[in-house]
């Protein structure tokens, strides 16, 4: 295989993956034949040690748990959110009702509460957005399980926004 | 012991004979010896007709050392040896002996069909 070819194939590899093995296994690439076979088989294992990084060791590859993960900043602050927000929605009923929206200078308002609870919902999205992009790679076992948690947070903000009708 | 479990060559069919745990034949490779990585396959290859990939002997590779049973040698001008460390022995003396009673049980009922 040439040099070109191996040094593509070695660089689908994680960096943490390349710093130990990259340059043993790009010598060992170009040493060896190139056959599709042997090109499916390192992309294959690629993918895998993407997903799945060899950890611990020499390969000095933190190991995260759900725990670590959840308490992130971007991780929890789009759930606190949205907690938040359902919060505001709920103290608005019990306090003043599913009443008529606010009349301002004649015209009609959603309201501050409303306002609030959309601004809660729009500023988490960057924020989850930001967080999916940055962990799923390094985590994406714990990361699935921590957008499922803030998937569940915002639908129980809307929760209310629904059943009410706000 | 993860088993990594693709591998490049089934020259004939896969239902040959051919025993594809990589880690546990990467083992049994460096048990004669330390070896790099295409005197493994080779080596692999005569001892029981499997050919690994790169990727996939690499993969075995990564996750053996991780767990404390391969070691490297100093390199070799682009060719990096490694060895197997007692650890990896007592691994491999376990693994071979569950499959040497698992292959005389099977080989029983066969004869006895």
């Amino acid at each position: 295989m040439n040099r070109l070819a191996a040094h593509l194939l070695t660089s689908l590899y994680p960096r943490r993956w390349r710093d130990r093995y990259g340059a043993e296994f790009a010598a060992h690439l170009e040493d060896g034949c190139g056959g599709i076979r042997a090109v499916t088989d390192v992309v294959r294992s690629a993918i895998r040690e993407c997903i799945s990084p060899t950890q611990g060791g020499n390969m000095e590859q933190p190991v995260y748990s759900f725990g670590g993960v959840v308490k992130r900043p971007s991780a929890f602050i789009p759930i606190a959110m949205s907690l938040t927000a359902m919060a505001v929605v709920l103290a608005r009923v019990a306090l003043v009702g599913t009443g008529p929206e606010v009349v301002i200078n004649g015209r009609p308002d959603e309201g501050t509460v409303a306002h609030i609870w959309q601004l809660l919902m729009a500023c988490q999205l960057p924020v989850l957005l930001f967080f999916a992009v940055t962990w799923l790679r390094r985590a994406p076992r714990q990361t699935l399980g921590v957008l499922a948690l803030q998937a569940g947070a915002v639908l129980a903000a809307m929760a209310p926004v629904l059943y009410f009708n706000l | 012991m993860r088993s990594t479990q693709h591998v490049v060559e089934i020259e004939n069919n896969p239902g040959n004979g051919h025993y594809s745990d990589p880690p546990l034949l990467v083992l049994a490779s460096l048990a004669s010896g330390p070896k790099h990585g295409h005197a493994m396959i080779e080596d692999i290859a005569g001892m029981c007709g499997t050919r690994l990939g790169p990727g996939t002997l690499y993969g075995a590779i990564a996750r053996l050392e991780q767990q404390g049973l391969i070691e490297p040698l100093p390199p070799e001008d682009r060719r990096q040896p490694y060895r197997i460390t007692q650890a990896g022995l007592r691994t491999l003396g376990a693994k071979l002996t569950t499959l040497h009673q698992f292959a005389s049980a099977g080989l029983k009922r066969i004869e006895a069909l």
